[in-house]
């Protein structure tokens, strides 16, 4: 076994194709990102070819995303893949790096920063203290960036299982459950409830009562008031 | 139905005459029969590689073709064959609720439920088996023993008369030292603690206005007894210590710990989670009030741990839990309560897990826990010295030496990567299964500086090769991370 593995394990970290959707340690916007028409994961490159075709579903950019992890067999270049988009991910400096910021129930450290931008789409920014989690919000933000808040509230945990890597993902096909350290759906729930929130505050449903140090924010619903998770309601800023 | 209880775990029923010729027995073999390990006794081979084949989980490929090496025995334990025959047997053979029906397999499941009593007892050595509550975890017993004991024991005592009588008899300063006011009768406890030993007095003293001291760490990062001899004071009611640490390793002296607590007339709630499956546990030895340990920990089923508590106290407490069982009688408007232990074990019980926890017991003692013990310690600084070979490691908790064991878990952090990676890593890559993350020790997390720690633990069907498996799958994760850094 350690023979096969050490061989595995010197691989230098460069020595397959990068990532699908950064080709550089500099970012690429969404915008740029094409689908060629050949859907093949090999022949997919990523960015400013003429005549593009741009990517513009989440589910497409899914279907890409679970497709590139699925095409490498090994855990290992699975693990080395999300480090690769780990690398990419611009990352949160330190006043970003809050405990209002931070997403509930990871067994690692992750900051999550939510604002609708003027387009009413959403944008996300993430960063971890593990460089595996950061590579899980790096693709999950790659996929969920600039998505309209429906596409994000509509976008199912049980999507990412197909992605077969990390912790509290399932390797046997089952739908991974509420693990307790479960990154992918932790991250993706904060990230749905956070645009929830703000869908509501857009939409004027949602207002906010100071108390002391505790902001109680209040919506209407079905005539009564539904008091909203505290934590979601640390990023609107009223 | 007659018991047959072995009296102290310690004890070892091997026959050292019948040696046999071959250690491991095949595991088709053990798969047939019964009750107790695999083997009978050699010296050459270690008690690892003895008892392995009792645990059928353990011979099995992850992902696909690499071989598990499980190292987070101090999470939960592997069961063996003994206890899912035993469970098995308790579902096919006579499932029946206990204490209930006269029929015949209701009698047989009570019979032997209470028989697995007599063991827990009989294996922690207390006097009575009355003294052992089943609950559903070691949680739940501490939960117990905080809503039951700590409600009525360090509230205000406003119903007590003497209350005005000793302030006006003897001044405010002698009234403040008696620890009749709340304010000042306090809770010892550790930073160490698991989250479980902490909560539940947290919650308990909100009501009661109680205040819960912790205990620091001294310099060999173990809990600073000095120090907990200096805090114990007479308004001091409990004091609430492990005796192991999930995270730092440390044994503590729980019978010096007792004596010191009793001198000023605390009682003792011990955590015994990550010692009775491990060591010798003498709860008459160590005079504990009360100790909790967990099932799933000592090789028996999820779902059941227990509470030991001393009768006196058990019998003066206050029920936790109502329902059936713990009745003597029901009226509409009162009900009065059965005696200890079923004054604690409302509705039906896990009878199931119960059983199966008997067969644990009886797999353990038939290997004889001080022979456990002294193979795990054995292990233990195996683990911890090669460990030390890995670059920029840091392992929490004492250094071993001539006066200081360690148990056999090693937490550990290693430069610059996060725990949770080298832990992802030596899953994926090489089937190693170990724990990443706080452990449910928080505050001890924060105490030490870090967020996050990797752990493994090992029991005795672990064996040497394990750790060099481990230790080599972990020096090529770090390598690893640091090259892609």
């Amino acid at each position: 076994m350690s023979l096969k593995l050490s061989s595995t394990l010197n691989t230098s970290r460069r020595s397959f194709s990068p990532p699908l959707f950064f080709s550089n340690v500099k970012r690429t916007p969404i915008s740029n990102i094409r689908i060629p028409r050949n859907r093949s994961v090999k022949s997919f490159t990523c960015v400013h070819e003429r005549n593009p075709e741009p990517i513009t579903t989440t589910s497409t950019k899914l279907q890409l995303l679970v497709s590139e992890f699925n095409s490498l067999t090994e855990p290992i270049d699975r693990v080395k893949r999300l480090l690769d988009y780990a690398a990419v991910l611009p990352g949160l400096d330190e006043s970003g790096r809050v405990q209002a910021k931070k997403v509930a129930g990871c067994a690692t450290q992750v900051w999550l920063e939510v604002v609708m931008d003027e387009r009413g789409r959403m944008r996300f920014r993430a960063d971890s203290d593990s460089e595996i989690s950061k590579g899980f919000c790096s693709c999950l933000i790659m996929v969920l960036d600039g998505a309209e808040p429906e596409e994000v509230l509509g976008f199912k945990t049980e999507d990412l299982t197909e992605m077969n890597v990390g912790v509290g993902v399932s390797h046997v096909g089952i739908k991974a459950g509420a693990s307790r350290v479960n990154t992918w759906q932790n991250v993706l729930l904060a990230m749905q409830k956070r645009t929830r929130c703000l869908v509501m505050k857009r939409e004027g449903k949602v207002f906010a009562v100071l108390r002391g140090t505790i902001h109680v924010i209040m919506c209407p619903v079905s005539s009564t008031y539904k008091l909203l998770a505290a934590d979601a309601l640390l990023y609107m800023s009223f | 139905m007659e018991a047959v209880v072995p009296k102290l775990a310690s004890f070892n029923l091997l026959n050292p005459k019948s040696k046999s010729k071959s250690a491991i027995r095949r595991f088709s073999s053990a798969l047939c029969v019964s009750s107790s390990p695999s083997v009978t006794s050699t010296d050459s081979v270690s008690l690892g590689h003895i008892t392995r084949p009792d645990f059928p989980i353990l011979h099995q490929e992850v992902y696909g073709s690499k071989k598990l090496v499980y190292l987070d025995n101090a999470a939960t334990s592997q069961k063996p064959i003994a206890v899912l025959k035993a469970l098995q047997n308790y579902y096919e053979a006579y499932n029946s609720n206990v204490h209930r029906g006269i029929h015949f397999l209701s009698a047989k499941a009570t019979d032997e439920y209470e028989l697995a009593r007599k063991k827990v007892a009989a294996f922690i050595n207390a006097s009575d088996s009355g003294e052992i509550v089943f609950t559903k975890n070691a949680t739940e017993a501490i939960n117990l023993v905080a809503y039951s004991w700590g409600l009525s024991n360090l509230k205000s005592g406003d119903e007590n008369e003497d209350h005005l009588f000793v302030f006006l008899a003897s001044g405010y300063k002698a009234y403040k030292d008696t620890g009749f006011w709340p304010k000042y009768i306090s809770v010892i406890l550790t930073v160490a603690e698991h989250h479980s030993a902490i909560v539940p007095w947290q919650l308990v003293a909100q009501k009661t206005g109680a205040n819960l001291k912790f205990l620091n760490l001294n310099d060999d990062e173990s809990p600073d007894l000095d120090k907990l001899k200096e805090m114990l004071s007479r308004k001091t009611k409990l004091v609430v210590i492990h005796h192991i640490s999930n995270m730092l390793a440390s044994i503590l002296p729980i019978e010096e710990i007792v004596h010191w607590s009793h001198d000023v007339g605390a009682k003792v709630l011990v955590d015994a989670c990550q010692s009775v499956p491990h060591m010798v546990v003498d709860v008459q030895g160590l005079d504990a009030d009360f100790l909790v340990a967990s099932s799933h920990k000592m090789c028996g089923p999820t779902g059941i741990g227990f509470l030991f508590g001393k009768s006196d106290l058990l019998s003066a407490m206050p029920p936790f839990l109502g329902g059936g069982e713990m009745i003597s009688d029901v009226f509409l408007d009162h009900s009065t309560f059965a005696d200890p232990p079923s004054r604690f074990e409302a509705g039906t019980p896990a009878i199931g897990e119960a059983i199966g926890l008997g067969a644990a017991i009886d797999y353990l003692s038939t290997i004889g826990m001080q022979k456990i013990h002294a193979y795990e310690m054995e292990l233990a600084k195996y683990l911890y010295e090669n460990l030390l070979s890995i670059p920029n490691i840091r392992i929490y908790g004492p250094k071993p030496s001539e006066h200081v064991q360690r148990a056999a878990l090693c937490s550990f952090n290693v430069e610059n990567i996060h725990p949770t990676d080298i832990a992802t890593l030596l899953d994926q890559q090489y089937g190693v299964a170990i724990r990443s993350g706080h452990h449910c020790a928080q505050p001890l997390h924060r105490y030490l500086g870090v967020n996050a720690s990797a752990r493994a633990s090992l029991h005795f069907y672990n064996t040497k090769e394990d750790v060099d498996e481990f230790i080599h799958a972990l020096n090529e994760t770090v390598s690893f991370f640091n090259v892609f850094k």
